[in-house]
């Protein structure tokens, strides 16, 4: 499999090329479409020596970020940002440029395989015997024993899934990921819901506010839609002529690579975030005169400040601060994954009413609505996701179809999801990499990667126009997968009765001239077209379609602040010296860990490469007899594992945390047995929106005796130890 | 006294005499420390991963990095602004003048720092001599199993072991961009192309171009308000193309 590449060998492998991608033409229906051609035959848009260029979307998470891809004879060679796309205006973060890295990775399923459980080989089937599987399994069901499982992207597939649920009573599909796990969307939408009465997702316009105040929201590296609200970042910052330089303070209790940013870092307990954000708005509201609102009125800043660990003074600045100025507050990250989750949403949510930025430059407003959404559909809650492992338990599940997410490892374990699994008859994965979900299924049926596939993805934050962001192949798929929508149409089809009426379509692509075409009557369209062909064909030459018209919808600020939060400390489970916060590693997501640049892309905050960490203040490990590189014990309630310490000058000495992102048993070599999961650590709590309550563990630590290097970026000379804090 | 030039180095080269023609200006205030650059830099480039054992030697082969600094103790412990560090592709340079082979020299078309890989005998004198740090040394033909080198980018070359790497500006960016003007009878315009590093990056913190035209963005950026940005350790007489600013100028 592996071989070193030398320059000799590079040249007469790109020599070769043309030929080898006329032989990988020709397997699936996207071969109708989509063909690369030998030099002899050149196609007119390509000739020897000039790339060609693709728009398609990123699938990496589910921003829904526009790429234009370069190929080169076939080939994809570079990631690039769709400088016309609205989200992202041609800029990409490091998990788009690597993609490419899962597109052309050695560890890719390449066939349809049916194997047993826990065995990551099998026997390869062909894909008539594999749409026949999948046929008889819709047919010999009852449509409520039959689940789908979803990932947060794309969305064109959750919709043919959810077509089919509609028309024949399979359960509706549910979506779920670990990145929206961390990023507590239920939590947020919930908190909007019982503030404004109305449904949507927060958006925070950061670029146009002077000081912006986050309660732990990590939105300069994993959350909602990174690349925008960078974008926003780097707008508040900069000075012009006609602004000041932008102010960003972050309270949270370890610093965040979003935190890293802050003018000035708070570094509040645990769990009371809520209590600071009510106290800052009854300072406020002082500040500004008048009498207290109802929403600030129960808290006591003076009390609220010792329950924080911080000085009151500290609060009486940041309330000046935000009174004077225009300012927003973003609750998220950690800050919402706690037992009082919802009341910190809420309590956050209120310190903008209090200086009305509501539906204002600079302010909250809900997210607009894509082209072909009706409503804001959020990816499930933590419950939500729980009720199905409850019914898989239970027997009521006999075939779950898993697609685009890999819920044996971004589940906690105290979930029970991979227990569940036994009780399910049949499992059929759709997974492009052999992860670990795919080890534990009866089927592998592996999708192209997102950058050999068709599909369109929503844009459900970052904007302010409705984008229905397009995706087509690049290149022709590389190995013998087949699209997941291709296999359901054809399986629903041999099933017949209901199923095959729920899609009558010849193929994927078939499927998605009719969704996207419904868009053709709309107005102030991004282009238009004469017929549905022309309007498919400059969808994707475009990237997308959007409205050209601001669709952000003003919450209604109305009864706000006459509201009641409950001003709480969160509640910790289990027992241990240390409060626990896990944390979506910026660089990899939860899906990078097979990507080998990501693995050797540095931590922001830590500099560390290819494995987990702790970080531990250096004062507490001093005092613990601890190194940097010694390997500790971390248990909870629920589990344990095994890391090495770091030691990080920036958290809390009652505070530890763990990236999540490694870990994995399986998921090919770059992934496997590298790292450990902080999700074993995650016990069985939600707060009352339904999210996971992750960062609402204590836990605690033990010596192993064991050291493990970690490999880092920056100089290990002098660093910390006696000389902590010196600049190096 | 004796000054720079009484010295009559061939080597060194001094302001005015040479005026860089690319260059760049980073904003340290606005850059996140995201490493968006770093993975498209190691992506246009074919920069090979090194793996973990190498990485903790201090292997890894970046092109660019992103440094960052803690300053005071908790709880006032402060991470000072990112600071994304490459070739600073001075205009005299440290590690020109020590190549026995001369595979570092001077490019008298770009004013860029050029390395050429065939030339390259691996004395890494010119790591040594770089104050910078941003060499790195190829020290080994590292594995990058099939199919992964279906991504190579065809422009730029995959060099083996035993020789030094570093930021080259994309240099394969700007020839293209100049004989596509050239065919066409007309200059390069400001913005045209860009590096991977500056074209990805999410914040825009990076700005690329000609700094010897007064019309270009990064001559209006590093000539404009009260600060002009400041170069790092320019005082060694390097000449560097690259102005590191902290929020604007402002």
């Amino acid at each position: 499999m592996s071989e070193q590449v030398s320059r000799r060998d590079f040249l007469k492998l790109a020599g070769l090329g043309a030929a080898t991608t006329a032989v990988l033409t020709g397997c699936g229906p996207a071969s109708r479409y989509v063909t690369r051609e030998p030099y002899q035959q050149m196609p007119e848009y390509n000739s020897v020596g000039q790339s060609t260029y693709y728009a398609t979307t990123c699938r990496e998470c589910a921003a829904a970020c526009g790429l234009v891809v370069r190929t080169y004879q076939g080939r994809a060679i570079k990631v690039e940002g769709n400088a016309n796309h609205p989200l992202n205006l041609g800029k990409t973060c490091a998990r788009g440029q690597a993609t490419l890295h899962g597109l052309y990775n050695p560890d890719r399923v390449t066939d349809p395989i049916k194997k047993s459980r826990g065995d990551s080989a099998g026997e390869i089937v062909d894909w008539n015997a594999a749409i026949q599987a999948v046929a008889d399994a819709l047919k010999n069901n009852q449509p409520d024993e039959i689940a789908f499982l979803l990932g947060t992207s794309s969305d064109h597939l959750f919709d043919l899934v959810t077509d089919l649920a509609n028309s024949t009573g399979i359960n509706a599909p549910i979506r779920f990921g670990a990145m929206s796990m961390f990023e507590s969307r239920a939590t947020l939408s919930k908190a909007a819901e019982n503030l404004f009465g109305q449904t949507g997702l927060p958006w925070f316009d950061v670029g146009n506010a002077d000081v912006v105040f986050s309660f732990g929201a990590n939105f300069l590296e994993t959350w909602l839609s990174p690349l925008s609200y960078t974008r926003g970042f780097a707008q508040m910052r900069k000075a012009t002529e006609t602004k000041l330089r932008g102010r960003f303070v972050q309270f949270e209790a370890r610093m965040s690579a979003t935190g890293g940013k802050a003018d000035e870092w708070v570094s509040l307990r645990p769990g009371t975030e809520a209590l600071v954000a009510l106290a800052i708005g009854r300072l406020v509201a002082e500040i500004r005169g008048g009498s207290v609102p109802r929403i600030f009125s129960s808290v006591e800043p003076a009390d609220a400040a010792e329950q924080a660990g911080v000085k009151l003074e500290a609060l009486e600045h940041l309330a000046e601060m935000f009174a004077n100025s225009k300012a927003v507050a973003i609750p998220g990250g950690p800050a919402l994954g706690q037992s009082n989750g919802l009341a910190v949403a809420e309590a956050v949510l209120a310190l903008n009413a209090l200086v009305n930025n509501f539906g204002k430059s600079g302010g909250v407003y809900l997210s607009a609505l894509a082209p072909n959404q009706t409503e804001y559909n959020r990816p499930a809650s933590s419950q939500e996701m729980q009720a199905l492992v409850e019914k898989m338990k239970s027997g009521a599940i006999k075939v779950l179809f898993v697609h685009g997410v890999n819920p044996v490892f971004e589940i906690p374990n105290s979930l029970g999801f991979k227990d569940a699994l036994s009780n399910v008859g049949q499992v059929i994965s759709f997974a492009t990499f052999p992860d670990e979900t795919a080890l534990e299924a009866d089927y592998v049926l592996p999708d192209h990667h997102g950058l050999e596939g068709w599909g369109y993805q929503r844009v459900t934050t970052g904007t302010d126009l409705p984008v229905l962001s397009g995706a087509q192949p690049v290149v022709t798929p590389y190995y013998n997968t087949r699209s997941t929508a291709d296999v359901l149409i054809a399986a629903a089809q041999l099933a017949g009765g209901s199923f095959a009426s729920a899609l009558p379509f010849a193929d994927e692509v078939e499927f998605l001239e009719k969704k996207v075409s419904a868009l053709m009557s709309e107005s102030n369209g991004s282009f238009s077209a004469l017929d549905s062909t022309a309007f498919m064909a400059t969808f994707q030459q475009f990237g997308g379609w959007w409205k050209n018209v601001d669709s952000k919808v003003t919450p209604n600020a109305g009864s706000v602040l006459n509201k009641n939060v409950k001003a709480e400390v969160a509640e910790f489970a289990g027992e241990g010296e240390f409060f626990f916060v896990p944390f979506m590693s910026p660089t990899l997501g939860e899906a990078g860990a097979n990507k080998p640049w990501l693995q050797e892309l540095p931590d922001p905050t830590t500099t560390v490469m290819w494995t987990t960490w702790v970080e531990i203040n250096p004062e507490t490990a001093h005092e613990l007899h601890l190194e940097n590189d010694e390997v500790v014990r971390v248990i909870s309630e629920a589990g344990e594992i095994e890391v090495p310490v770091y030691l990080y000058p920036a958290i809390r000495p009652d505070t530890i945390a763990i990236p999540f992102g490694q870990g994995h048993t399986a998921y090919g070599r770059y992934a496997e047995n590298r790292g450990a999961n902080p999700a074993d650590l995650l016990g069985k709590h939600f707060n009352e929106a339904g999210d996971l309550a992750f960062a609402g563990m204590k836990v605690r630590i033990e010596k192993t005796g064991k050291t493990k290097p970690v490999s880092r970026l920056e100089s290990r000379m002098g660093v910390y130890g006696e000389e902590l804090g010196e600049e190096h | 006294m004796t000054t720079l030039s009484d010295l009559k180095i061939s080597e060194v080269k001094l302001e005015g005499e040479h005026v860089g023609k690319w260059g760049m200006v980073i904003d340290q205030d606005i850059c996140t420390g995201c490493q968006a650059c770093v993975a498209a830099c190691s992506m246009e480039n074919n920069i090979p991963f090194v793996g973990e054992e190498d990485s903790g030697y201090g292997r890894a082969m970046h092109w660019i990095r992103i440094e960052r600094f803690w300053e005071g103790e908790y709880p006032e412990v402060k991470m000072t602004n990112q600071q994304p560090m490459m070739c600073q592709q001075c205009g005299s340079a440290p590690c020109e003048p020590v190549c026995p082979a001369f595979a570092t020299v001077h490019s008298q078309a770009e004013q860029l720092n050029l390395q050429v890989y065939n030339r390259c005998v691996g004395t890494r004198y010119c790591a040594n001599n770089c104050p910078y740090q941003v060499r790195t040394f190829n020290w080994r033909d590292y594995q990058r199993p099939e199919p992964l080198p279906n991504q190579f980018n065809p422009d730029v070359t995959v060099r083996r072991r035993g020789v030094m790497e570093k930021c080259t500006f994309c240099i394969q960016r700007i020839h293209k961009a100049q004989d596509k003007a050239k065919s066409e009878g007309r200059e390069v315009a400001d913005g045209e192309f860009t590096t991977a590093c500056a074209q990805a990056c999410p914040s825009n913190a990076i700005t690329f171009g000609r700094i010897d035209k007064e019309d270009t963005l990064v001559y209006q950026m590093m000539h404009h308000g009260q600060s002009h940005g400041k170069k790092h350790l320019e005082e060694l007489g390097t000449l560097p193309s690259i102005t590191y600013m902290n929020g604007g100028g402002a």
